[in-house]
């Protein structure tokens, strides 16, 4: 795996040294073109100039890019890399003007048409060689934040679908095969006994189906359909479990109208129930509270049921769902924070913004 | 004793027990219902106490569950699971020929269980041999509850102060192995706080997403979402500042790799 990302790799940067040196050699004798009027001696000799310049440059580019390791804090390294190509430039044009003179010849700067030649490319060096490195790292710092961009795409797209999983989970859980046959199963006991409570019963499961499904759809609810939901959920689970189960709701009335996003207090509450009165024999209470404080919402889910400690808690996905689903939504502005609840149980406290 | 066989029902839904004694007294109206049970613990101590012939126990109770109940009861009495929808334990079931019900309990379906169950009792045939069956089936029952366990750890128990927190994995900025337990560095609300785990830091690691913490010192996991930057030191170690939070990590020289520059 390694070894194939390692060849990828290697692989990648040919091409690139490839593309390099192409660019380089296709600009320095395109400028090299620009000459071709004055120039006295073989055309050949030009061309074998200004190709070596064109390396030359393209290889204090690449040197620079990635030598000394690390640079001062004051040294910008684009900067390092242009001012290198541009000192290069006038230095290799004199290196191969000195060692193209015949020996015994007289220096190159005595000969005015070789002068002439020299101040000319020198000139044109100095001129596009710089630019055309400042280019490349323009281009290249583009690149960079096109792979950015397509990240920071990948990542959201990324999110949606985790908000999509955490709503195929909610459905799952609301419409829990489980939860619905052992209600119905007591609806059936109470229809049989022909008990009075039969019709409040199945008024509570009513209630909660015909508010459980169309939230589902919905991309943000307020704590009163919240509130509408979880109700006939409790009725129903202490009308299950009567001798195990005890619950209380308190609601501001000021943040009934307050948003927020949908079976939020129920996966609470269900998770409560679940985790905490279910596996215990005893059972336990659970109390919902909301609260507001100026522009903050405070939800409290508190139960008394098996607590943390508990060996056959395994912590819902619920509550992790719920938690992503938070962030995506208030990012850094809502906090789910679970703690211990004394003597037994466990405290769940929603901190979300209100929002207006 | 008497002609008339004996049965135990076991359910934590006190309507739920009521409904299917009631059934049974229409299709086998005979049967001597003898101990009602709220749990599993209760049913084995009424077993203990009663021997019925036949035992309802309820797949899913508090404490001990049915099937655990039914390894305790063995072959000493006749067996009959009862379970809401529950795919993965109804196909334990009929694989394992255990007599099952559904609930809701259907009055042929029930009809169809007593007719075999007077048959077995007729015939003074021993109760299958549930044993190894059972043993099966509950740690099917146990993989099943565990599911999602062998994900990396989502949610971290700590002491912060004299409360037992849960803290989201995601809010942990890193952990410090310290003399015997560890250090749990992490945002609660967005604020740097600390809590305590007692879990050594290696047995932590094994359980952490790899891609999201990484080791950089023997004493030191650091979540990567929380470095703000890192300074090179010369001789091959370094150290990580983190984003809103004065700490700085050390790194040592075996983890400083992790850092190269790409």
């Amino acid at each position: 795996m390694s070894e194939v990302a390692t060849a990828a790799r290697r692989a990648g940067s040919i091409a690139k040294t490839l593309r390099r040196v192409a660019v380089g050699l296709a600009i320095s004798n395109g400028t090299g073109l620009f000459l071709v009027h004055g120039w006295n001696s073989p055309l050949w000799s030009l061309f074998f100039r200004t190709t070596i310049l064109g390396l030359s440059a393209t290889a204090a580019f690449a040197l620079f890019e990635v030598w000394p390791r690390s640079l001062p804090r004051w040294v910008q390294r684009w900067a390092l890399q242009v001012v290198a190509v541009g000192v290069l430039m006038p230095m290799t044009t004199f290196l191969i003007y000195v060692l193209s003179t015949p020996a015994g010849a007289p220096a190159f700067w005595k000969i005015p048409t070789r002068l002439d030649g020299f101040v000319h490319l020198t000139f044109l060096a100095i001129l596009i060689a710089p630019w055309t490195a400042l280019a490349a790292i323009v281009r290249q710092k583009e690149a960079i934040v096109r792979h950015q961009e397509l990240a920071f795409a990948l990542e959201r797209s990324e999110l949606e679908r985790q908000a999509l999983d955490a709503r195929l989970h909610l459905l799952q859980a609301q419409v829990a095969p489980h939860f619905l046959f052992n209600t119905l199963a007591n609806v059936q006991a109470l229809v049989d006994a022909g008990s009075p409570h039969a019709s409040r019963v199945l008024r509570s499961l009513i209630q909660y189906l015909r508010a459980a499904v169309p939230l589902l759809r919905e991309p943000a609810a307020t704590f009163e359909r919240e509130l509408q939901l979880v109700r006939p959920y409790l009725e129903l689970m202490q009308m299950r479990i009567p001798d195990r189960l005890q619950y209380s709701m308190n609601a501001d009335s000021s943040v009934l109208q307050v948003r927020c996003p949908p079976t939020t207090i129920l996966t609470l509450v269900e998770n409560a129930v679940r985790h905490g009165i279910d596996p215990s024999e005893e059972g336990g209470r659970i109390d919902v509270e909301i609260t507001r404080a100026g522009d903050r919402c405070i939800v409290r889910v508190s139960d008394t049921g098996v607590g943390l400690d508990h060996p056959a808690t395994g912590l819902g996905t619920g509550l992790t769902a719920l938690r992503d689903r938070l962030h995506l939504i208030f990012g850094d502005a809502a906090h789910l924070r679970l703690s211990s609840n004394s003597p037994r149980g466990v405290i769940v406290e929603i901190d979300m913004p209100v929002h207006a | 004793m008497t002609n008339h066989a004996t049965a135990l029902i076991a359910d934590d839904e006190p309507l739920l027990r009521d409904a299917l004694r009631r059934q049974l007294a229409s299709v086998w109206p005979e049967l001597d219902i003898v101990a009602e049970a709220r749990n599993g613990r209760e049913a084995v101590r009424l077993f203990d106490e009663r021997h019925p012939d036949i035992c309802f126990l309820d797949v899913h109770m508090p404490g001990l569950s049915g099937v655990d109940a039914a390894t305790h009861i063995g072959r000493r009495a006749h067996l009959v699971f009862v379970t809401a929808y529950d795919h993965y334990a109804v196909q334990a079931f009929a694989q394992g020929a255990l007599d099952y019900l559904l609930k809701p309990v259907e009055q042929a379906r029930l009809a169809e269980t007593v007719s075999r169950l007077k048959e077995r009792l007729q015939s003074s045939r021993p109760a299958i041999n549930t044993e190894q069956l059972l043993q099966q089936l509950s740690t099917q029952l146990a993989k099943l509850q565990s599911r999602g366990k062998v994900e990396p750890l989502r949610w971290i128990r700590a002491q912060a102060g004299k409360t037992v927190r849960l803290i989201a994995i995601d809010d942990v900025d890193y952990f410090r192995s310290d003399a015997k337990y560890t250090v749990v560095a992490w945002r609660d609300g967005g604020q740097p706080a600390e809590a305590i785990v007692r879990t050594p830091l290696k047995d932590l690691i094994d359980q952490l997403d790899a891609d999201q913490f990484a080791q950089v010192h023997r004493s030191v996991v650091v979540n990567l979402r929380a470095i703000g930057h890192i300074k090179r030191h010369d001789n091959e170690t370094a150290e990580i500042h983190l984003k809103g939070r004065a700490d700085v990590l050390p790194v040592s020289r075996n983890y400083v790799h992790l850092f190269r520059q790409m």
